[in-house]
């Protein structure tokens, strides 16, 4: 389940709509239920209840009333009993943002490897736009990244609890062979899949990248009881004490770094369209490659020894890298 | 039974809204703006019979406005025998635009990935219009724990700023304009675009529709969108655009296809370097090779990826995007000098 949103007005309405639509069927059900349900708070489902149960059109003498029990509602347990046709009576559509953001989403599983079958998207698709008020094809396509077969062994040994083990090339580019590593949740962010997996080494929660890994084997090795208990946070990097504060600075072109690492604080805007930020990197030599990518939209401000990785890797890509001096090599 | 609120209760937006779709669905021949100002809650108390109500009259166009963004079809009708008559207007909601066809159940495996889908909005440019659909449909089943999909937390990347507004003015057929640079020679035009749909390609977004200022279909990166993107007014509406026809949309996504399949580039790759598992030259079977052919749309977006692996790579051709990578880093080195 998600977290509680937060609700503003259009989502209260749209939740009165929805609730209506599900409690005119008749069933009475808990309200602890409900919350679950709807991935909202039992204060908004009281008070989008109680605010069903005023509905009043003072011209229409025989216009009734959505009726709820007060004394329910205090117990935990919510129904509606209605006397009038021709109201709010069954689930309404989706406006066409709601199914177009829905039947985004949609494609963007269906372009996970071995997550669903397109049929089943196509079916759910099909669905979505009858249900769109608008009866349009979908506004946002999002096309199938690269399959990783990889990917699939991981799932498999996800579902049956076991560690798996595989070839994986870190940043360095060092392959280290047979890498064991507990498998807990699949993490794929736009083109990019992450493995969320437990490190028994380091004791922690580590991200590998599925286009990194190699030869995936389940093996028979159970999931640890550390790894199961292990907290997932929603950041890929888990930045540690000894890293880095980076000062940033990006075009629209690279607004995407603001994304890629969580700012410090919120970027602060230098000129009408460029952004200056704060980032903490683990090892500074690492930012050459990311920021030299762009090719003009990303620049390092401080430290020092950051904006020289960037320079150095800039230098040495086009071959006019200065010679280690004897300083480097202290 | 009647549930009453107390005298000095204020009636809130969302109840106003929802008072006003009970009302539009109830009625058969349609009601008045006057009809509603004065017998819908939200608007009753504030109606002054024979007065000046042009605050509250403004504050129905509003929230018709808002019915309409919830997928709520108004329908506006001149009885026939007043069609001078602007105060004889009627609205109503008629209820086959208002709920899903008969029969629609969702199994709970079919929820399950409904609400995986919403929730890879998460924090992203549709996520309120993701959870706003995924409320409604919960209200048509009960989610499934599906234990295929459990351990998965999926997230589109849809961060430009751009994003959403224009997401708004595909669904209004709203015609738009921003500011777009140009990325070889960094030139900022405006332009001018019948926005028909967003999609992304080897991981960029892209805006498609008809550029007024070209009179032809064009994609927009929506990374290189400089600024706000803004409604295009004429008198003070908003300027729309007829729906294109499903055939032009079609053929502009085989165009950008039939593009990529067209232009390649062809790289070596230093062996058992992070770009030689990158271009999975590890994975070849048969002849060895150093080689790698790769299908590209957009010369400068491939520059970019390519500049991630500066020293394990060389460009054989073509020419200009060897020649863009360089530039790119020497422009990246005079930047840190």
């Amino acid at each position: 389940m998600p977290d509680e949103q937060k609700l503003d007005d259009s989502d209260r309405f749209n939740l009165m709509l929805a609730l209506t639509g599900l409690l005119v069927q008749g069933e009475e059900y808990e309200i602890a239920e409900l919350v679950k349900h709807f991935g909202v708070s039992k204060s908004e489902i009281i008070k989008a209840v109680k605010m069903i149960s005023f509905t009043d059109l003072m011209s229409f003498n025989d216009f009734g009333h959505y009726l709820v029990d007060y004394d329910d509602l205090d117990d935990g347990f919510v129904s509606i009993k209605y006397d009038f046709n021709n109201a709010v009576d069954e689930v309404p559509r989706l406006s066409s943002r709601q199914a177009s953001a829905l039947a985004a989403g949609l494609v963007y599983l269906s372009s996970l490897p071995g997550l669903v079958d397109n049929s089943e998207i196509e079916e759910l698709q099909m669905i979505l736009a009858s249900g769109d008020s608008r009866g349009a094809s979908p506004e946002v396509i999002i096309k199938p990244g690269s399959r990783d077969a990889d990917l699939i062994t991981i799932r498999d040994a996800m579902a049956k609890g076991v560690t798996i083990s595989c070839d994986y090339l870190n940043l360095r580019g060092v392959t280290t062979l047979g890498r064991i590593i507990e498998p807990l949740r699949i993490d794929p962010q736009g083109e990019i899949i992450y493995l969320r997996g437990w490190c028994s080494e380091s004791n922690d929660v580590r991200s590998f990248r599925v286009d990194r890994m190699r030869n995936a084997k389940p093996t028979e090795i159970p999931i640890s009881a550390e790894a199961k208990a292990a907290e997932l946070s929603d950041e890929i990097y888990s930045p540690a004490e000894t890293d880095t504060i980076v000062t940033l600075e990006v075009d629209p072109e690279a607004y995407s770094l603001i994304f890629d690492f969580k700012p410090v604080e919120e970027p602060e805007s230098v000129s009408e369209f460029t952004k200056r930020f704060k980032i903490k990197v683990g090892d500074v030599r690492n930012l050459g490659r990311i920021i030299a990518r762009f090719g003009g939209s990303a620049r390092v401000l401080a430290p020092e020894s950051a904006r020289a990785a960037v320079r150095e890797f800039a230098l040495r890509a086009i071959g006019e890298s200065t010679p280690i001096t004897p300083r480097d090599v202290e | 039974m009647t549930n009453k609120p107390s005298n000095e209760y204020k009636v809130s937006k969302p109840e106003r809204l929802f008072s006003l779709t009970c009302a539009l669905l109830y009625t058969t021949r349609g009601l008045t703006k006057a009809e509603i100002l004065r017998s819908v809650r939200g608007y009753d108390t504030e109606y002054v019979e024979g007065g000046d109500n042009s605050s509250l009259e403004r504050k129905f166009e509003r929230d018709k406005e808002n019915l309409r963004h919830n997928g709520i079809q108004l329908e506006t009708r001149i009885p026939a025998h007043e069609d001078e008559n602007n105060q004889a207007t009627v609205y109503l909601i008629k209820r086959e635009s208002f709920y899903w066809p008969k029969d629609i159940r969702f199994t709970p495996r079919q929820l399950a990935l409904l609400n995986l889908a919403a929730e890879a909005w998460a924090g992203g440019s549709l996520s309120t219009a993701a959870a706003r659909g995924i409320t409604k449909l919960r209200a048509m089943g009960s989610v499934g724990e599906d234990s295929d999909i459990v351990g998965i937390a999926p997230r589109i990347q849809a961060h430009e700023p751009s994003f959403r507004d224009l997401n708004n003015a595909v669904s209004d057929y709203q015609v738009v304009q921003f500011d777009y640079r140009n990325p070889q020679t960094g030139e900022i035009m405006t332009r001018t675009l019948q926005p028909w749909l967003l999609h992304q390609v080897a991981g960029q977004w892209l805006v498609m529709g008809f550029d007024e200022m070209r009179q032809d279909t064009r994609n927009f990166m929506l990374r290189r969108i400089i600024g706000k993107v803004t409604p295009v007014k004429l008198a003070r509406e908003s300027k729309t655009f007829e729906p294109p026809a499903q055939e032009l949309i079609d053929a502009a996504i085989n165009d950008l296809d039939a593009l990529a399949k067209r232009q390649t580039a062809l790289i070596k790759v230093k062996p058992d370097t992070e770009a030689w598992f990158r271009y999975e030259l590890d994975l070849v079977t048969g002849k060895k090779t150093d080689e790698v052919e790769i299908h590209y749309h957009d010369i400068y977006v491939l520059a970019e990826q390519l500049r991630e692996y500066a020293n394990e790579i060389e460009v054989v051709r073509p020419e200009s995007l060897a020649n863009f990578i360089r530039a790119g880093f020497e422009k990246v080195a005079d930047q840190h000098a």
